[in-house]
């Protein structure tokens, strides 16, 4: 009856706030929460086939709508988070949005991205089927305060992991892989690149010390940042075996050769960037350790479209109009390495908000590798806005930019109908978190994208 | 015949937290515009350094472990930067590398780690992290070059150790929003010779551009130059009114250009 009356009133809370046209998403968990604290755990257990947290810096709202678009294929209703309510709170209102008046679920699957911080109490609460860890960047540091209190918190949320559970992990990634070393080898999948577009002048970026013995990391191969084939020179520890690798690249048809186990399958790499490729490998390698085959992994991979603010391409006014959120340098840099492939003329709009979402330390924006990307990416002008604007209108001086090629417009809409305005071409709109979905909000009234709740 | 600099950036593998990069890229630049060569010697833990080759030096700030692996290198390289430091070889250290320049660490568990000892300050391990965005004046004072003192400051700090001053010591700033040193006596950074040692991110200098310049200014100077003073500076200064008025409610006066 609690249950019943936790789920009741938080749909109402809900279904109030979206009327009164606030984005609504942790309102209900909140509400439930206090009604039924075991809301979460209750509702997870009635899911047949349980719940999957997706987690790590970079990747998770990729990762998990290729996973959702994978497992959809291939026949099941499976339950996502909306991008972005990634604490507990929305956790649970995702999970109560999708339980029915007599509390029976309409999923099969909760696939719920999850940010690292909540991890070791979504992880208590739902016993996950699965956990998929990305990949640990510095990030938002002024709410984690160092990049390893990131890792220890997965680590504990691995310790709640069902028995029968995988945890799909980043070999590449040091500190991702050595998340494997106190499980047994049979509830780790191992995901990683054998051959891959590395960049070799890519900075090594944030981990360069073995997680378990603090010694130098030897690389034998990086594809980007810190994420490699590595050797420790202290202990000897190296990558793990893969379980599932990109062994071979083919840039002119844009798939890869992907060996699951035993068995090899050309996919299609759906989006652009190695950082991408990644993501897709994570969610590929989730599925398969779920049954899935290989070639039915490449099938559905054909139509998959990629979620809002992800390198996503729209039109506006008959331009094209390509989004790629950043929220911290390894990410901004690989959007810029993504853009720098492109050789079409393109008006550039940078928006920086500093709230909550976007991390409200702006210094970041000067790890970001400007001086080496600009140069190459073929925008002439850039547009800088959000209530950073002028933070990063510095940043471009710094790097090179001159002031005729600069344009300051701290309002969003207006600086993106400019940017719009302004441009022969394309237009590349690289926001942060809030600022994306603002601009969204703008695109949405203009009836440029989809609605955001179906996003 | 171009005039040249050389700044020694300490640790940029291990010290480079919260976009300290940016402090580096503010002094190259600005010296650029100028007309300086200003070259940059990444100097890695174990790496030899000729100090009378250098005309300023850099150190940021880096997560704990990386902190203690450079704190030990850097304490070696006491006995011979000191008499740089008192001759007057200017130095920004910024969060760790600031605390390092101090006597002294008091760890959570009691623990008393040395510092250099070159700034009269010392840091105890604190129960919580002061974070958030800091404006901060600097009073005037004899040691201050034209242009800094009545001036102010404006950046982002991140911390859990707090700083205390020796009596004597001077405070690089005043806070007027944010904790500073230590949250209690509204002191923010310290200053001796022309080491100048803060908890300010953002990055600090290119929002900063007088403060960029003092250091500037410090290190032409030791090479009997004349820093040429005009940049056209709008950019930055608009930036840090748009902060000042943000985050200081009360408003300052104009006095920046
Ligand atoms: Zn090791």
């Amino acid at each position: 009856m609690r249950l019943w009356l936790a789920v009741f009133l938080a749909r109402a809370a809900g279904w109030a706030s979206r009327v009164l046209g606030h984005g609504g998403s942790s309102l209900p968990g909140a509400v439930a929460r206090a009604i039924a604290p075991s809301v979460l755990q209750e509702l997870g257990r009635r899911l047949p086939s349980g719940a999957v947290l997706v987690t790590g810096t970079n990747g998770k709202t990729t990762t998990a709508a290729l996973a959702e678009h994978l497992m959809r294929r291939g026949g099941r209703a499976v339950l996502r988070n909306q991008t972005g309510a990634n604490l507990v709170l929305g956790l649970t209102a995702a999970l109560i949005q999708a339980t029915g008046w007599r509390l029976l679920p309409r999923a099969d699957l909760a696939l719920l991205e999850t940010d690292e911080a909540s991890v070791p109490r979504a992880a208590a609460e739902l016993r996950p089927r699965g956990i998929v860890v990305t990949n640990f960047f510095r990030d938002q540091l002024d709410r984690y305060g160092e990049l390893t209190h990131a890792v220890r918190l997965v680590a504990r949320g691995l310790e709640a992991l069902d028995p029968d559970g995988r945890a799909i992990l980043n070999a590449d990634d040091p500190n991702v892989a050595r998340l494997g070393e106190p499980l047994r080898s049979e509830q780790v999948v191992f995901y990683g690149m054998v051959a891959g577009w590395g960049d070799p002048e890519d900075s090594p970026g944030d981990v360069r010390h073995c997680p378990l013995c603090g010694a130098e990391l030897l690389y034998r191969r990086r594809f980007y940042a810190h994420l490699g084939e590595y050797r420790c020179t202290g202990c000897g520890w190296q990558r793990p075996p893969l379980t599932v690798a990109v062994e071979e690249m083919d840039l002119v048809h844009r798939r890869v050769k992907v060996r699951f186990g035993d068995v090899a399958a050309w996919v299609p790499a759906v989006l652009p960037g190695t950082y991408n490729l990644y993501n897709q490998l994570a969610a590929m390698a989730w599925a398969w350790s779920w049954g899935m085959a290989p070639d039915a992994l490449g099938e559905a991979l054909n139509d998959f479209r990629p979620a809002f603010g992800r390198m996503e391409r729209t039109a506006v006014r008959g331009r094209e109009v390509w989004f790629a959120l950043v929220k911290n340098p390894t990410g901004f840099n690989q959007v810029l390495a993504t853009l720098a492939a492109e050789p079409q003329a393109a008006v550039g709009l940078v928006a920086i908000n500093d709230d909550y979402a976007d991390g409200r330390d702006v210094s970041w924006l000067w790890d970001v590798d400007f001086e080496r990307w600009l140069p190459r990416v073929a925008v002439r002008q850039w547009w800088v806005s959000g209530r950073r604007a002028l933070d990063m209108a510095v940043r471009l001086k710094y790097a090179g930019v001159a002031a005729e090629a600069l344009t300051i417009e701290e309002d969003l809409a207006r600086a993106l109908e400019g940017a719009v305005d302004s441009a022969a071409g394309r237009v590349y709109v690289l926001p942060t978190y809030t600022a994306m979905l603002a601009l969204r909000r703008h695109l949405t009234k203009q009836g440029a994208v989809r609605h955001f709740r179906q996003g | 015949m171009t005039r040249t600099l050389t700044l020694g950036h300490l640790y940029p593998d291990h010290m480079n937290l919260y976009g300290d990069r940016g402090n580096v890229i503010a002094l190259v630049r600005r010296a650029q515009w100028r007309g300086i060569d200003l070259r940059v010697i990444a100097i890695d833990v174990g790496q030899p350094v000729a100090f009378d080759q250098l005309d300023l030096l850099f150190m940021g700030g880096g997560e704990d472990r990386d902190q203690a692996r450079v704190a030990k290198d850097f304490l070696e390289r006491g006995l011979v930067l000191r008499p740089y430091l008192e001759a007057g070889l200017p130095m920004l250290a910024v969060c760790g590398a600031y605390q390092l320049l101090g006597a002294y660490y008091v760890t959570a568990d009691g623990q008393r780690l040395p510092g250099l000892g070159f700034l009269p300050v010392h840091t105890v391990a604190g129960a919580r992290r002061s974070i958030g965005n800091v404006v901060a004046e600097i009073r005037p004072h004899a040691e201050w070059p034209p242009g800094l003192a009545g001036s102010t400051l404006v950046g982002f700090e991140n911390h859990a150790g707090q700083t205390f001053l020796e009596p004597g010591a001077l405070p690089l700033a005043h806070v007027l929003t944010g904790s500073g040193n230590n949250g209690q006596d509204g002191t923010e950074g310290a200053v001796r010779q022309h080491v100048i040692g803060t908890y300010l991110h953002g990055s600090l200098l290119p929002k900063n551009p007088h403060l960029a310049d003092c250091l500037l200014a410090w290190a032409a100077a030791r090479k009997g130059w004349q820093l040429d003073s005009a940049l056209d500076d709008r950019l930055e200064w608009s930036a840090h009114r748009a902060l000042l008025r943000r985050f200081h409610k009360r408003g300052l006066g104009g006095r920046h250009p």
